[in-house]
């Protein structure tokens, strides 16, 4: 069984055969406070380790979601354009935001309790 | 970097799990539940916003002739038990601060941003007029929304709009800036706890600065900062309204030149037609006028993003163009309100 991994840029992802699902966690999104929009990448699109991935705008501040390693997005969750709000109410669930085909592995994040002792 | 100064509603704050952030070396309320919830429960219901770091002086009213020649609005002819607003103005005509006063028989009480505090009282010192610092002794709570007069007419009077009154434990003015109406009361340290009472037993509850600058924008109203600074005149930030002093005050001639002349950089307000925001510092092309965004954010109640617009000089078109991080958005200059 596979369980997500954190980063230290707060993304978390979970990492499927050859596919990561990747999205913000619960502390970043508490962070932002109410979100109201993201630009999500293309399908298709691919991305370097560390490259932004996709924009969150929320009233306070904008922020970005890097990419955890070098990847090509295959689905993005389109609920999220009318509904960015979700990423507030379910960061590690309904509110996943890219899902992406890994090019070169690099399972490197932090695990849950890891990534706590860093937040705190 | 020394601590932050709490406000005297730390505890009720604490309390209500607010998240804080700091402000002008304040350390107060941000947000509790969220921003959107707190802006929509002040433009549907009512809610209550601590403002206890913004200044609070006490004046005698035989200063008015020596402040009248610091502010580019008429308070002379103001009546008691009247509140105005108006701009302390810098030799160059630029805004000082921007600030309330509330005008009674004896005194004058004037509310200053937080962040221009000391800059206020030296001034007001430079200019011999004395003055009490209320501000560390009393709290300044704004209780704002559409029910916000009916939830607080058992506990005070209520005076019309823009008045102030006073009694032996409150002073406060029907005043605010969030585009509700409501009250904007002063209350002493020691007399708090029966006010936090009241509005627990009336159930008005807490909402933090950042929806009060969210509110605040929707509602067009400027922001020290951000749309006045002392590089901006009030007839460049579009507060011609406010100047009705009618004699030199500082600053008046080059205020005087800017009307005259018509030149002199403008503020606008936009939307754009998606809730990409355009935030403060963002660049902006009206055809050839470049301008600059001063404030910026998601209006909840037009699910838009809105703002304004610093321009170089007066735009020719409404078409407007965002910078927005590399990627070009457009929108348009807004002529009339926010909310209408």
């Amino acid at each position: 069984m596979t369980e997500k991994k954190y980063l230290e840029t707060h993304e978390w992802y979970l990492l499927t055969e050859d596919t990561i699902t990747l999205g913000i966690s619960d502390y970043a999104q508490g962070e932002l406070g109410d979100i109201v929009f993201v630009t999500l990448p293309d399908v298709g699109q691919e991305f370097t380790k560390g490259d932004s991935l996709v924009e969150v705008e929320a009233t306070k501040t904008v922020a970005e979601a890097y990419a955890p390693m070098d990847c090509v997005v295959v689905e993005t969750n389109a609920k999220l354009e009318s509904e960015p709000e979700i990423i507030n109410s379910d960061p590690c669930g309904d509110g996943w935001m890219v899902k992406a085909k890994v090019i070169n592995l690099d399972d490197s994040g932090m695990l849950y309790h890891e990534y706590e002792d860093f937040i705190s | 970097m020394p601590d932050s100064i709490v406000s005297p509603l730390q505890k009720y704050h604490e309390k209500n799990g607010a998240k804080f952030i700091d402000f002008a070396g304040w350390s107060m309320p941000f947000s509790y539940e969220g921003t959107l919830k707190e802006h929509n429960l002040v433009r549907t219901d009512k809610g209550y916003f601590d403002v206890s770091h913004m200044g609070r002086l006490e004046i005698d009213i035989s200063y008015i002739e020596k402040l009248s020649n610091l502010i580019c609005s008429n308070i002379l002819d103001l009546p008691d038990g009247k509140a105005l607003y108006s701009i302390f103005t810098t030799t160059d005509g630029t805004a000082l601060d921007d600030v309330i006063f509330w005008k009674f028989k004896s005194h004058i009480i004037l509310i200053c941003n937080a962040a221009n505090h000391h800059k206020i009282n030296a001034h007001l010192e430079d200019q011999k007029i004395k003055y009490t610092d209320l501000t560390r002794d009393t709290a300044l709570i704004a209780v704002q929304g559409p029910n916000a007069i009916n939830a607080m007419s058992d506990l005070i009077e209520i005076p019309d709009a823009f008045s102030c009154l006073e009694n032996d434990t409150y002073t406060y003015a029907r005043t605010g800036y969030t585009g509700e109406d409501g009250l904007e009361i002063m209350v002493s340290i020691d007399k708090l706890t029966e006010l936090m009472e009241y509005l627990d037993v009336k159930d008005i509850n807490p909402c933090g600065l950042g929806s009060r600058d969210t509110l605040r924008l929707e509602a067009s109203l400027p922001l020290y900062g951000f749309e006045l600074t002392e590089e901006i005149t009030p007839v460049e930030a579009s507060l011609k309204w406010t100047i009705t002093n009618n004699n030199e005050y500082l600053g008046s001639g080059a205020i005087d030149e800017q009307i005259a002349t018509g030149n002199h950089k403008v503020l606008k307000k936009f939307v754009i037609d998606s809730r990409a925001i355009a935030r403060t510092g963002t660049y902006v092309k009206a055809g050839n006028v470049n301008g600059i965004v001063t404030s910026g954010n998601f209006s909840p109640i037009l699910q838009k993003s809105i703002g304004f617009i610093l321009f170089e000089s007066q735009p020719q078109t409404d078409l407007i163009v965002f910078d927005i991080r590399g990627k070009l958005i457009e929108g348009n200059i807004l002529k009339k309100r926010f909310l209408s």
